[in-house]
């Protein structure tokens, strides 16, 4: 090891950025933490809304161009693979919304 | 006693629960780590699971659970007198109430962001998620039952309510308008729009309703159920940022200008308590236990809590260290809420039958008198004040109940659309959610439904303290804290239905004390809560049996001490 350089494992990295951002995060200043809380009242809840409802729209777009991943061939194979590269960064997130559990306290909160 | 004291005592019990009980409980027994993953983090989709700022979050989360709930259920619990209320209040918040929102939140978090039906079903059993589900349903129903009769009694008794609740319509849809499709800056809607419902509530004052429609229309409580339910049908069939969000969210500057300068007029004005410190162990609603600890839910302990803290904050958690401020803090903080709803019926009447008489037009008749007077410390006229109050109550109210049927909407789809197509329509299931609403709201005596929904919502606390204390006997951790209030909410709140129901069924309509419209009501209101009392019996039962196979499974695995 070269002098001068300090080696750290990931876990040590970790913590450090933790305590980085925490030691940051405590640095909000009291208007900026009466303006979150007045957004966190006031609009919060419609922005939260605003995304479910993008988030839909964009699981049924995944669902009709890539539908052959779940069996069900909406698209032809040439156009999906087309619309793939677009896609992949969403692939993820979508199958973990699609697979997780779900019920009506999910609509309430 | 005087307010302030009142005041102070509430912060003292805040400080010690939230600065002692809450973090000795948070970092010895539930062990918050910084350091672990919250879901939030690992499961980030940008949508639900978002790592969020607690300033954003105590918002949220104050937003979410401080409704109508924390002041109607004070204004009527005060005829047992101001002193068992302020007790349960203190009490039920210190040892029960930050316990339920903070463990739902805490659970949720520790279980990958799990809703309640999937928690129920992990550490229960799946008939208890099935029971919980249809449980949900008549929970909403009453809800929207009790709500409802805030809506159409304060419309009634408060005339300049009803033209402020119609700008207040305008004024919400024009900001979405103006959010959503005329894409204006956020801060001139809110002013606009903010300004038009102010403007509804001077012209309310100027130009009461009986003036334009006369005295038989404007007291008539089927015209203001119908508008209520109206209302409630375009939040529920129209696209949610068109009408119900920005409607909510010009309210919630209405209501948080009211409250913040309602509580300085306290403070300036600090009244001595007028009514009596205690006046009889039964009262027509029913002796102060069971009745009392279900008619204060919200601002003592409320269910409705556990559904916001685990499906909508413990998504957003950013760090275990921040449930304790945003589940327990703010539960805190609605306990200052209740005291406030609590001082302005204790003081503002010169006399109990004064109070009686105010009441009998409503709760929301209750607040706006008290409201006015305390917004007069201020500077603002009482007749402007008192119309202030009538629309902050209606708002808190109809805000609730819009959302709520959207949700039975929801749900009617889920659980009838296997017997029909049809309701999978949602002008069907919201005509299915309305009609029921308006039964209940136009024949049943609204301190009963109050009375029920206050046992509805703490029997959904019951099963979240259940789910807490299973999951901690689960993880081998101590369970005492949750275990004890479990017990007590749940034979409290058995105790209230049966109550409830015998009065409803056997004294009322058995007997044939009631006819007409209010037999249908007294009927309806009294299987519901026999319905409720069994859901809750059977959820007891397998959360026994749950118990038993947690221990046995522990025995087993304890290392041999030979």
């Amino acid at each position: 090891m070269k002098p001068g350089l300090i080696r750290i494992t990931p876990r040590q990295c970790h913590q450090y950025v933790t305590e980085l951002v925490m030691s940051e995060k405590d640095k909000v200043g009291f208007f900026q933490s009466v303006k979150e809380f007045v957004y966190g009242v006031a609009a919060h809840d419609s922005a939260r809304f605003a995304l479910k409802t993008r988030a839909s729209m964009e699981h049924l777009f995944i669902l009709i161009t890539m539908g052959d991943m779940l069996g069900v061939p909406i698209l032809p194979p040439y156009y999906s693979l087309r619309l793939l590269p677009y896609v992949v960064p969403q692939i993820s997130t979508w199958k973990r919304r699609m697979m997780r559990e779900k019920d009506l306290t999910d609509a309430l909160a | 006693m005087n307010s302030i004291f009142v005041l102070i005592l509430g912060f003292v019990v805040a400080f010690i629960g939230y600065r002692f009980y809450a973090k000795y409980i948070d970092s010895k027994i539930i062990q918050a780590d910084p350091k672990r993953a919250t879901p939030a983090k690992m499961y980030m989709d940008g949508v639900e699971f978002m790592p969020t700022s607690r300033n954003i979050l105590y918002g949220y989360q104050f937003k979410s659970i401080a409704g109508a709930g924390p002041i109607i259920g004070p204004i009527i619990a005060i005829q047992w007198g101001w002193l068992p209320a302020i007790l349960w209040i203190l009490l039920g918040t210190f040892f029960i109430g930050w316990v339920h929102d903070y463990g739902s939140a805490m659970i949720s978090m520790r279980n990958e962001g799990a809703s309640f039906g999937g928690l129920s079903h992990r550490l229960i059993s799946p008939r208890a998620r099935v029971l919980l589900l249809s449980f949900i349903y008549f929970y909403l129903l009453l809800i929207v039952g009790a709500f409802g009769n805030v809506v159409v009694s304060t419309a009634v008794a408060l005339k300049a309510a009803p033209m402020a609740w119609l700008f207040l319509t305008i004024a919400g849809v024009l900001a979405g308008q103006m959010i959503y499709r005329w894409k204006k800056d956020i801060i001139l809607t809110t002013v606009v729009t903010v300004g038009i419902a102010m403007l509804g509530i001077v012209l309310g004052t100027q130009v009461p309703s009986d003036s334009i429609l006369g005295a038989s229309v404007a007291n008539s409580r089927w015209v203001w159920a119908i508008a209520a339910f109206v209302f409630c049908y375009f939040a529920s069939v129209l696209p949610i940022w068109r009408f119900s969000l920005p409607i909510n969210y010009v309210a919630s500057y209405i209501v948080f200008l009211g409250l913040f300068f309602g509580i300085i007029g306290i403070f300036i004005l600090h009244p001595d308590f007028t009514l009596p410190a205690v006046t009889q162990f039964s009262i027509p609603i029913g002796p102060v236990w069971p009745i009392m600890f279900v008619t204060i839910a919200c601002g003592a302990i409320s269910g409705w809590h556990s559904i916001v803290s685990s499906s909508g904050t413990a998504r957003q958690l950013e760090s275990e260290m921040d449930a304790r401020p945003v589940g327990a803090g703010i539960m805190f903080l609605e306990m200052m809420l209740a005291l406030f709803a609590l001082i302005i019926a204790g003081t503002i009447f010169s006399s109990a039958g004064e109070y009686s008489a105010a009441l009998a037009k409503g709760p929301g008749a209750v607040f706006a008198a008290g409201v006015g007077k305390f917004l007069s410390a201020v500077g603002m006229p009482l007749e402007y004040g008192r119309a202030y109050g009538s629309v902050m109550m209606i708002i808190l109210a109809v805000t609730i109940m819009q959302l709520v049927v959207r949700f039975m909407r929801v749900a009617t789809a889920e659980l009838l659309s296997d017997v029909s197509p049809v309701f999978k329509n949602p002008h069907i299931g919201t005509i299915v959610a309305s009609i029921l609403g308006l039964i209940l709201v136009m024949t049943g005596w609204w301190q009963y439904l109050w009375v029920l929904f206050g046992g509805a919502n703490q029997l959904m606390a019951s099963l979240a303290l259940l789910l807490i204390s299973a999951w901690l006997v689960s993880d081998g951790r101590s369970a005492a804290w949750a275990f004890y209030p479990m017990i007590f909410m749940f034979v409290t709140t058995i105790a209230a239905l049966l109550y409830t129901s015998y009065n409803l069924l056997v004294v009322k309509v058995l007997s044939g004390a009631v006819k007409g419209e209010a037999l249908i009501g007294n009927t309806l209101m009294g299987l519901v809560a026999l319905f409720l009392v069994v859901a809750a019996l059977i959820l007891a039962w397998e959360g026994y049996k749950a118990f038993r196979r947690f221990r046995a499974i522990r025995a087993q695995a304890a290392p041999s001490k030979a």
